[in-house]
């Protein structure tokens, strides 16, 4: 199988995907006991005003119909009106899908700027008191709850030293990076976590190998060697974790985005969620399937380029 | 909702600890300051912003910044006062209501308010048809337009809550043109596209709204009340709301200056921010009541025998919970012991003693009469992850060990819980609740008179009750409906269908140089008499 056909078959694997994640999406959601009607009017309901609002929603008809309208609509991009907020589904999903992209963006960026070169200081220290303590910090990072870490952040740094905003989102694109960093950093720490001490093993695996040896005896220096043979052998490890934890770094983001009020699809899923909005459960559950499989779709392709073998 | 009686004065400057006293043109002492923006952190943010089909407290508590009532709650908490209507005067033996509306009055557009505009606004609001609230002013027969600035309103019957009703958000009156003029082909449409950009009259106008994050509002330049310093209010220019729901989040920001104000301080850190020197606390006694409400059917879904069918029983484990315990343990002491089903702030109270003094002895005599000497179990449905219900329910537990009887909790999500709820598939649950006109008719129709809901889906029915509470909906007579409440009250907290434990404040925290809110009862905030002083 050539490399093009192997991308072909990776691409083509999505489409079923989807539907199955749409119908499973739309099964689970009323399965959640409890529904709209109720989590709007709580105990004020009459029978008659839960039989108009039912009908105003669509709530009346039978479950297979609502199956249906929703599998034919979502074929032809449209999700409808989400029932809380009343207004279209894909127009409140494309106002809050950027700023979680570009949260998840900066905790990426932080936590590899952070873990590469701990991993590395911990990896040529290994089991001395470098790696010690940097092991006993991300242990810390990756042990300890995101709200915690979150406070902890606008407790010290904004609400204290005064450097950052406390909460928020801003109104242009400073603004927007300035209010993102402190929910990027609590978002990255246990992600750098994992990256570190993944990494860290790599290189110390890596460094033990032959080629390594090879590399030092044949001259080349110190950088080059940790740069092109080293880091580059270590990194395909990393790359698939990086890939897997795209869908951990939305989890996160949710909590994160409710602690620093910052206005994303997380905070939303969790609003949609506790109001009982199907349309809009429905259509984020769909639009984050379709972001986590294109990141492992990226994830291979960027295996690829580092691996020659992948899709060989 | 909105507002039709203002809190006691000089409760609330006791509990907010010397308040200057706040009235709704502003505060008593030094002249106001002009202009400014005021930014405060709300929990969540509204949904629908239409009077007459929104369904939640997110919207009504805000809507009086955008649209007027025609009556508005007095400054004494007694009754109503002239709103967009100057004078109203009942005739044909309380059958007819006349309403002179008040001169001059513009929409934030500047477009003159119409005598047409209050018809239309009211038939709106009472069409059976649309939205929730419609029964607060379904007395009304005919609404007719007699003279540019005379509205009459035909009424079915002798009405006593009207005024009140005159004065609740679902009645905030419209311009007819610019609705009708909205984006859509049906009502609904129109009503929703309409309550994305809202004219009304009221003291501010909407010009920003990002789901969730924020509301801007600025001054509405054609207001027609005017502040001490005798020019049109608002003092401020703008208003923004900040849509913070982490309680912890929205207090660090008002700690660090990026807030003027918040509300729902939790009431675990009230005490903490009333020793911050840069904060006020402000305490505003609401209506909310906190309670513990029992199914008294014989059966349960599951067909076993409820013990809470019992009369005896249920006065019990009144007696056996120790209610300044539970005011301790949950609201740090800021909460008060209820004494009828209803707030102490709701109109025709009438609370002469705590209910059901904690008292072992007789609850364990109590039980032994209805043949539970050795107690029983019982299951209680709350919502997960609400820690003042988890706190109650975990107290009450304890108590009632004491006389034998094993609570057991069933902790489940809020929809899960009031979907069990309106099934009657439940033995008790924990539950708070607020009223929405300032009349003690709502909160009876819901707990005590059967008809409705069943009595808070209790299974509880009460002839007796019931025929009271249907004529004092028709009593005009002050006194004579104060006699039925009385009444009411008495025969439905003996009934012990609920435990009854406590009344709370809204729980609202300000920079120390912002002044001027108001909230009442109702929950209704004020911001056009908002200042930022120095």
């Amino acid at each position: 199988m050539n490399r093009g056909s192997w991308l072909l078959g990776r691409l083509a694997q999505i489409v079923p995907t989807f539907l199955m994640i749409g119908i499973a999406v739309f099964v689970l959601a009323r399965l959640l006991p409890g529904d709209q009607v109720s989590a709007m009017l709580g105990e004020r309901a009459t029978d008659e005003t839960i039989a108009r609002l039912q009908a105003e929603l669509g709530l009346d008809r039978s479950i297979f119909e609502q199956l249906l309208n929703f599998l034919v609509a979502a074929a032809q991009g449209e999700f409808g009106t989400s029932m809380s907020l009343r207004l279209p589904v894909m127009q409140v999903i494309a106002e809050r899908l950027p700023v979680t992209l570009a949260l998840m963006s900066i905790a990426m960026v932080l936590a590899l700027a952070i873990a590469l070169p701990l991993a590395f200081v911990a990896a040529l220290n290994a089991n001395r008191w470098p790696d010690m303590l940097i092991r006993t910090v991300f242990q810390i990072g990756l042990s300890s709850p995101v709200f915690y870490i979150g406070l902890l952040l606008l407790t010290v740094f904004a609400a204290g030293l005064r450097w950052f905003p406390v909460g928020g989102y801003g109104d242009d694109w400073g603004e927007h990076l300035y209010h993102l960093f402190l929910p990027g950093l609590t978002l990255s720490f246990s992600f750098a976590a994992v990256v570190m001490r993944n990494l860290r093993a790599g290189i110390l695996a890596v460094l033990t190998a032959e080629y390594v040896d090879f590399a030092r005896a044949k001259g080349l220096a110190a950088g080059v060697v940790l740069g092109r043979h080293v880091l580059r052998n270590a990194l395909i490890a990393t790359v698939t974790l990086v890939g897997l934890h795209v869908g951990a770094l939305l989890g996160g983001a949710v909590i994160t985005e409710t602690v620093f009020a910052v206005p994303g699809v997380g905070r939303l899923m969790i609003d949609s969620i506790l109001a009982r909005d199907y349309p809009v459960i429905q259509a984020l559950t769909l639009v984050l399937a379709v972001l986590v499989s294109l990141a492992f779709l990226l994830t291979d392709l960027v295996q690829m380029w580092l691996d020659p073998r992948v899709g060989r | 909702m909105t507002a039709q009686f203002l809190p006691d004065r000089r409760g609330f400057l006791a509990m907010a600890g010397g308040l200057a006293a706040v009235s709704f043109a502003g505060t008593a002492n030094a002249a106001p300051k002009r202009g400014g923006k005021l930014i405060y952190g709300r929990i969540a943010d509204s949904l629908f912003l239409d009077p007459v089909l929104n369904d939640a407290n997110v919207d009504i508590w805000v809507m009086n910044s955008i649209y007027d009532t025609l009556l508005f709650p007095t400054a004494d908490g007694t009754g109503v006062q002239a709103g967009l209507a100057t004078k109203w005067a009942f005739s044909d033996a309380g059958k007819t209501l006349t309403l002179t509306l008040r001169a001059g009055v513009k929409f934030s557009d500047g477009s003159p308010m119409t005598a047409g505009d209050v018809k239309w606004s009211l038939d709106r609001a009472r069409d059976p048809k649309a939205g929730a609230w419609n029964d607060l002013i379904a007395s009304i027969d005919a609404v007719t337009v007699a003279g540019a600035d005379t509205v009459v309103l035909k009424l079915k019957l002798p009405d006593p809550t009207i005024l009140a009703a005159l004065a609740t958000f679902n009645t905030g009156i419209m311009p007819q043109k610019l609705f009708e003029a909205a984006a859509g082909a049906t009502p609904a449409d129109k009503a929703k596209a309409f309550g994305e950009k809202p004219v009304g009259t009221g003291p501010f106008m909407l010009t920003e709204w990002k789901r969730n994050q924020v509301m801007r509002l600025v001054r509405n330049p054609h207001y027609w009340r005017q502040g001490e310093d005798g020019k049109a209010l608002p003092y401020l220019d703008e208003l923004e709301f900040q849509i913070i729901p982490d309680d912890s989040t929205r207090i660090l920001k008002l700690k660090a200056g990026e807030l003027h104000g918040s509300e729902f301080i939790p009431l675990a850190r009230v005490k903490e921010l009333q020793g911050d020197k840069n904060l006020r606390m402000e305490l505003w006694p609401s209506t909310k009541v906190t309670y513990l409400s029992f199914m008294v059917k014989p059966k349960l879904t599951n067909g076993t025998d409820n013990p809470l069918a019992n009369l005896k029983v249920r006065q019990a484990l009144n007696y056996a919970v120790n209610k300044d315990g539970v005011i301790a343990v949950t609201t740090l002491g800021l909460g008060k012991p209820m004494r009828s089903y209803m707030s102490s702030t709701t109109p025709l109270f009438d609370g002469p003693a705590p209910l059901y003094k904690y008292d072992l002895a007789k609850a364990k005599a109590l039980l032994k009469e209805a043949g539970f000497e050795k107690g029983f179990e019982v299951t209680c449905m709350t919502v997960a992850g609400n820690q003042d219900n988890l706190n109650n329910i975990t107290a009450v537990q304890q108590m009632w060990a004491a006389i034998g009887v094993k609570l057991k909790i069933e902790p489940m999500d809020s929809p899960s819980l009031t979907k069990r709820y309106r099934a009657e598939d439940f033995q008790m649950r924990t539950a708070a609740w607020t009223n929405d006109i300032s009349d003690p008719g709502q909160i009876t129709s819901y707990f005590a008179y059967g008809p409705n809901i069943n009595a808070l889906h209790s299974g509880y029915n009460d002839a007796k009750l019931n025929e009271l509470y249907l004529a004092s909906q028709k009593e005009t007579d002050q006194a004579k409906r104060k006699a039925q409440y009385k009444e009411i009250q008495k025969i439905f907290n003996d009934a012990a269908t609920i435990v009854s434990l406590y009344e709370t404040p809204y729980t609202v925290a300000w920079r120390k140089n912002v002044v001027g809110f108001s909230q009442i009862p109702l929950g209704n905030n004020y911001f056009q008499a908002v200042n930022i002083g120095a």
